[in-house]
């Protein structure tokens, strides 16, 4: 066999399509593998426009694409991450993917014929696999990720991802001078809720209020579990008598919503602390713990009611 | 540490190679883009690691970053990483010759970023009798990630690194970008080698 056979045999044992044009966009080679996967047979091809034959091609962009290769004699290449496809052809697994068509990895490389003429190769590349790997892994990190901002439970916000928002809600609030306010509030005698009813009764009620709340606030609130039985809510853009007015909303809501537990009407009550930003605040953890004192108070005068964090005035 | 280095006639040299070739780059790109491409003179460097990264991470605002492997004859081989800023993005597709709706933002910043690349490194290779061959770009850092999360996640396998950088100036389009080559420890010799060569033949 000579060395020119042996080019050709390999060409057309490829697992890759081979395709040459030549200035005027007319097909010149065609290898088996675009044969069988295009199910086109080379005479039908051969000297045809491409366009003719791949009607779905961007006919504006290729021929740009294609002229940056004759002009610049440099490779250029067309990856599946930036379009799925150039031609439309069946894949190998047409079963076991999603996929309609065959994801492709496309190389233009510039050639010069014997005849001194100058061509245009592309190499299709069947990506298909790696396409769907890809896509599946991306899915599983946007999962994980997620996952790592969400309480398990409540399927609110997690302790760390919420103290992560009010650091920034803290310091956007400080760059623009807005108005920033923050609501805890903490289940009434939840202990005894336990004991009574279990752990199980427990957690269905922490789930029902979770839930409750979610509903009663606006879309820039941002709401998570603050540990145990405390919750705690964002509110930006808030000044105290808006804050005092949610926080009552949240109160009334707790106090009125029956959750139903193996055919036992559990009620429970909140008591909710309330703070807006102040001069004097200059970490976010100083707004904490400015709410969680009007909490303490709202536990001392009582339960079931909402304490505001008293403001210091300057002398 | 030392014995990698470049000394002063083979900094000259592979200086005037490079130069060399920016002029014809800069002149094919020119008739390719109609419009006028201006190369700053390249800073060349050996670079560690460590101070590599902070470069990249001091960067932090840059918009995107490509990366594309060259290799050609004798050794030559290295990443190109072509840095964009992000008010220079939107006008791309008007360079390149697109309409804006034809392709993405990151397939424009992909497509410029071959055609800077590989023009440049084609001249280069001519300059020193060889042909480069490329793999396909890749989007390091987009719109979505920051190219600090792709490097802190990873140890390398180089201590030391040829760079080369040069910024690439589309005045008409107020557009700036660098191209940052790197060429590791393992080729720096190969290179070396022939710069030597090209001396020996003055």
């Amino acid at each position: 066999m000579s060395p020119n056979n042996i080019c050709t045999n390999i060409t057309n044992k490829l697992n890759t399509g081979i395709l040459i044009i030549d200035n005027q966009y007319n097909i010149v080679l065609w290898n088996q593998y675009l044969e069988i996967h295009a199910n086109k047979k080379p005479e039908s091809v051969i000297g045809k426009n491409i366009f003719e034959i791949f009607g779905e091609l961007p006919e504006r962009w290729f021929k740009r694409k294609v002229e940056s290769v004759f002009q610049l004699k440099t490779q250029s290449f067309c990856s599946w991450e930036q379009r799925h496809h150039l031609f439309e052809l069946p894949h190998t697994r047409p079963i076991t993917t999603n996929s309609h068509f065959m994801a492709q990895n496309c190389t233009f490389l510039p050639i010069e014929t014997d005849d001194g003429k100058e061509h245009v190769c592309i190499l299709i590349e069947d990506v298909t696999d790696v396409c769907h790997y890809q896509t599946m892994l991306k899915k599983t990190l946007e999962d994980l990720a997620q996952a790592n901002r969400i309480d398990g439970l409540t399927q609110i916000f997690n302790r760390k991802h919420w103290e992560e928002c009010l650091e920034k809600e803290f310091s956007r609030a400080r760059r623009y001078q807005h108005g920033l306010a923050l609501i805890m509030f903490d289940l009434d005698h939840f202990k005894l809720l336990n004991d009574t009813y279990g752990h199980l009764g427990g957690d269905l009620v922490l789930i029902e209020t979770a839930k409750t709340i979610t509903k009663l606030l606006r879309l820039g609130d941002l709401f998570g579990r603050y540990g145990g039985e405390e919750f705690a809510i964002i509110l930006p853009n808030t000044d105290k008598i808006g804050a005092l007015d949610v926080a009552e909303r949240i109160r009334l809501a707790i106090s009125k919503n029956v959750i139903n537990f193996q055919d036992r009407d559990i009620q429970v009550t909140a008591s909710v602390g309330v703070a807006v930003i102040n001069e004097n605040d200059s970490r976010y953890e100083d707004l904490i713990s400015n709410t969680d004192l009007a909490l303490y108070d709202a536990k001392g005068s009582g339960r079931n009611i909402v304490c505001v964090a008293e403001e210091l005035l300057e002398i | 540490m030392s014995d990698l280095n470049l000394n002063e006639d083979q900094q000259d040299c592979l200086q005037e190679i490079i130069n060399v070739a920016m002029g014809q780059a800069s002149d094919q790109l020119a008739r390719f883009l109609d419009t006028f491409v201006y190369l700053k003179v390249p800073s060349i460097e050996q670079v560690s690691t460590i101070s590599l990264i902070d470069t990249l991470n001091s960067s932090e605002n840059s918009a995107a970053v490509v990366s594309q492997g060259f290799f050609g004859y004798e050794g030559i081989r290295g990443e190109a990483l072509l840095m964009y800023k992000p008010k220079d993005s939107h006008r791309l597709a008007d360079l390149l010759g697109y309409e804006p709706d034809e392709l993405s933002v990151d397939e424009q910043i992909i497509d410029l970023s071959s055609i800077l690349t590989t023009t440049f490194l084609n001249v280069f290779a001519k300059q020193i009798d060889n042909q480069m061959s490329y793999s396909a770009p890749r989007l390091l850092a987009g719109s979505q990630s920051a190219i600090s999360d792709h490097l802190a996640q990873q140890s390398f396998s180089w201590d030391l690194a040829l760079k080369v950088k040069i910024t690439y100036q589309v005045t008409d389009y107020s557009f700036n970008c660098d191209m940052v080559l790197l060429i590791p420890e393992s080729a720096i010799n190969n290179i070396k080698a022939v710069i030597d060569r090209i001396l020996e033949e003055f």
